[in-house]
Parts: C-alpha cells; structure tokens; sequence
C-alpha cells in the first residue's frame, strides 16, 4: 500500500523531457545560442529567484546573484558534463553564488517581526488561522539557517530528492536527511503553536 | 539502494527521515518500500505524514519571492531628500547597494536617534501635505465623475509590512488612498472626517503602521 504521491512528478532517476529540452538548451548556450540561453532564462528565473529568496534576507542581493547565476551558465554551459541533471548544475551555481554574497554582506542583524501582523477583525476565522499559520512558518523559517532553509525550499517547494539536494549544496546525503530533520521539528512546532493561538 | 551506513538504524527513524520525500513522491523503490512497510505498523509515522503534506501545502502557496521583490523595487524607489538622508546616513555608510531602506529603519528605531526621527517625521508630515496642496488640481478629472476624496491623513507603513498588512489595515480604518507613495513612501489617506479620530487612534494602534497623522488641505 503507498501513503504517497502529493506531487506529480516522475520516479527518481528518471530523466524527463523537460530535462532533455534543457540539455540541448545548454548545448546551444556553449555554442552562443542567444535565443536558447532566453529560454532557459524564462525556465528558470521564476525558480531561482524563488530559491535565492529563500537563501538571502537582503532583498537587492537576490536580483544580483540570479544574474550573476545566469552569467556563469552563459559563459560555462560548456563545462556541463550531463553527468548531473541540468537543474542540479544551475541550482549548485545559485547556491555557490548566494553563500559568497552571504559572506560578503551578512544578513542583517535586525530581522523584520513578524508576529501578530494579522488585523484580527478584518479576516474570517479561516483566513485569520491560515494567515497565522503562515506568519508562524515564515517566522520559523526565518530562524533557520541558510543551509537548512535551502534545504527546506528545495525539498517542500522545488521538489526534489534528497541525493539532488545533496549535489545542489555539496554536502553528504546523511546531512540533508539531518538538516531536513531538525527543520521540519521546527517548522511543525510553529504550526502547532500557531494553532494554539488560533484556539 | 538504501545508504551502507544507515543499514543499521531503527527502521522507526529511517522511515522518519524520509518522510518529506516520500511525500513528494522523490524515493526511489527500495526507500518507498521501506516506508511503506514502516507506515502500515507506525500510526506515529502515518500522523507525522499528514503533516508532512500540509507543510508541503503551505510552502507551495507561500510566495516569498513577491514579498521579497515588492520590497526591492520599494527600496528602489525610495529616494530621500539629500537634506533629510544627510543627518543619519553618516554612522552606517557603506557601500550602497544592500538594503539602505532597512538599515536605516533599524537605525531609526535605536534611541539615540529617535530625536532625529521625530524631524525626519514631521518632515514627511510636512512634505506630504506640501505635496496634497501642490497636487490638488490633478484630481479632478476632466468633466467626469464628482472629485476624488480630500486626503485628510497620512500615513507610513512599516517597511516589513506585506501588502496583505496595507489593505487590512486600510480596511479596518475605513481609509482609502488618495495619492503616494511620497519621496518619503508615505500615503495619503482619505477617512471619512466625521470618522476621523476614530480612523487615526485605529491607524496609530495598527502595528503595521509607523505613523499616522492628520493633514488639513484646506478643501473647500
């Protein structure tokens, strides 16, 4: 009996044709291909700068290290050996470059609150519980670290398996099971405080 | 195939910490079975599970990239008056490119220079209202409808405040924007003047808000 299939995605391991499409992208892009490298621009900017969101608390980084992510793919599509899926290589660009804007700017150190932001009177009690729950998970993520936030973005939104996080952050596969372990505590633990507000 | 050395591990935790990908559908067949067989004898696991899918919920809805970049183009267009920007900028000067807006708001918010961001405020204040009596005419448009409501506050969000936050808070306060962001990324409102204090002690509680004031543009 399974107990899974939430997102719809192939088997691990499996190489989709969405995959294929980029590699052949990639291809073009070391041969200079300006209209492929667009492309794969539009493919990816949605999700990485979803994931540099994740990454990096200074706003202005996030648009740069995307482009700088961007460039590097322009200029090194060449070094692409297809050993890894082409995902796995921009996205281990973009975390590269985000841990280098990181420790080039630190993130701040005053944080935004963001506790009890809800206007209590304006909103249902459904849409109150789910703006709650929200602001608990965003505040929990907050006090994460990079590393496990990463892992988190890559895991809950992203979709991917742990082995392909593990190339993405270069770190053992034991490590993203740990890190992924210790955040989720975290993150459940907010959940179920902000339930207990809500009641 | 399952890591050497997790061989050894209680099945209990192995299962645990696949969890989130088994929920995604990311395991290959041997890990997927393991849970499998796990989850059909762990009703801690099976709860854990339901969780599991509701973060994963919660994380494809969340979309932190608007916020993030919502903030980003507002820092962008934040561009203080060199007269006002002058007094605070010198402590913290660095090269400009990550966050001044925010850095100046924590700034602002030390004591030390809450007296100089009492003038900053009043400044906005001031500017605000210079700007309703300067842009009034603008509001009428050419033989249209009745003019647009009179801005009779104004106000400054937090610069953390979502734009969820701007439009609850206007709606609890009854307000409507009439014209901003100023230079200073303040609003001007329109509350309904028998309404007024009401409105202003609502605004000035509201934890989104840093400030809120009332502005006469003389209307007729």
């Amino acid at each position: 009996m399974s107990w899974s299939g939430v997102l719809k995605s192939p088997k691990a391991d499996e190489e989709s044709p969405a995959q294929t499409d980029e590699r052949e992208l990639l291809a073009r892009i070391s041969r200079g291909d300006l209209q492929a490298f667009e492309r794969l621009y539009r493919l990816y900017q949605p999700r990485l700068a979803r994931f540099l969101t994740t990454l990096l608390k200074r706003p202005q980084l996030i648009e740069e290290v995307l482009d700088d992510t961007m460039m590097v793919v322009w200029q090194s599509a060449g070094n692409f050996r297809g050993s890894s899926k082409p995902s796995t290589w921009v996205f281990a660009i973009a975390y590269r470059k985000a841990a280098k804007a990181r420790a080039r700017w630190p993130d701040p150190v005053e944080e935004p609150e963001f506790d009890n932001r809800v206007s209590e009177d304006a909103l249902p009690d459904e849409d109150l519980h789910q703006e709650r729950l929200r602001t608990a998970l965003l505040k929990a993520m907050d006090q994460l670290s990079a590393d496990h936030r990463a892992v988190v973005d890559l895991t809950y939104f992203h979709g991917l398996g742990y082995r392909e996080i593990a190339d993405i952050v270069g770190c053992p596969v034991d490590t993203v099971k740990t890190r992924m372990f210790h955040a989720r505590r975290r993150l459940k633990q907010a959940m179920s405080g902000s339930l207990v507000d809500w009641l | 195939m399952a890591d050497p050395n997790l061989a050894e591990r209680p099945p209990h935790d192995e299962a645990e910490e696949l969890l989130p990908w088994y929920a995604t559908g990311q395991l290959d067949e041997a890990d997927r079975a393991k849970v499998d067989a796990h989850l059909s004898s762990c009703a801690h696991c099976r709860q854990q599970l339901a969780l599991e899918h509701q973060l994963i919920d919660e994380f494809q809805a969340m979309s932190p990239e608007v916020e993030s970049g919502w903030s980003r183009l507002k820092a962008r267009l934040e561009t203080p008056a060199p007269a006002m920007a002058a007094p605070v900028a010198p402590a913290m000067r660095r090269p400009a490119r990550p966050n001044p807006l925010s850095e100046l708001w924590a700034l602002l918010s030390r004591p030390a220079v809450a007296t100089l961001a009492v003038a900053q405020l009043a400044f906005v204040v001031f500017a605000g209202s210079l700007l309703l009596s300067l842009s009034k005419p603008s509001y009428r448009a050419l033989g249209s409808a009745p003019a647009p409501a009179a801005a009779n506050v104004i106000v400054m969000f937090r610069s953390d405040a979502t734009i969820e936050d701007v439009r609850d808070t206007l709606k609890l306060a009854g307000a409507s924007i009439v014209d901003g962001p100023t230079p200073s990324d303040a609003y001007l409102l329109h509350v309904a003047p028998q309404q007024r204090a009401t409105a202003l002690a609502k605004l000035q509680s509201n934890q989104n808000i840093q400030l809120a004031q009332p502005i006469d543009g003389a209307r007729p």
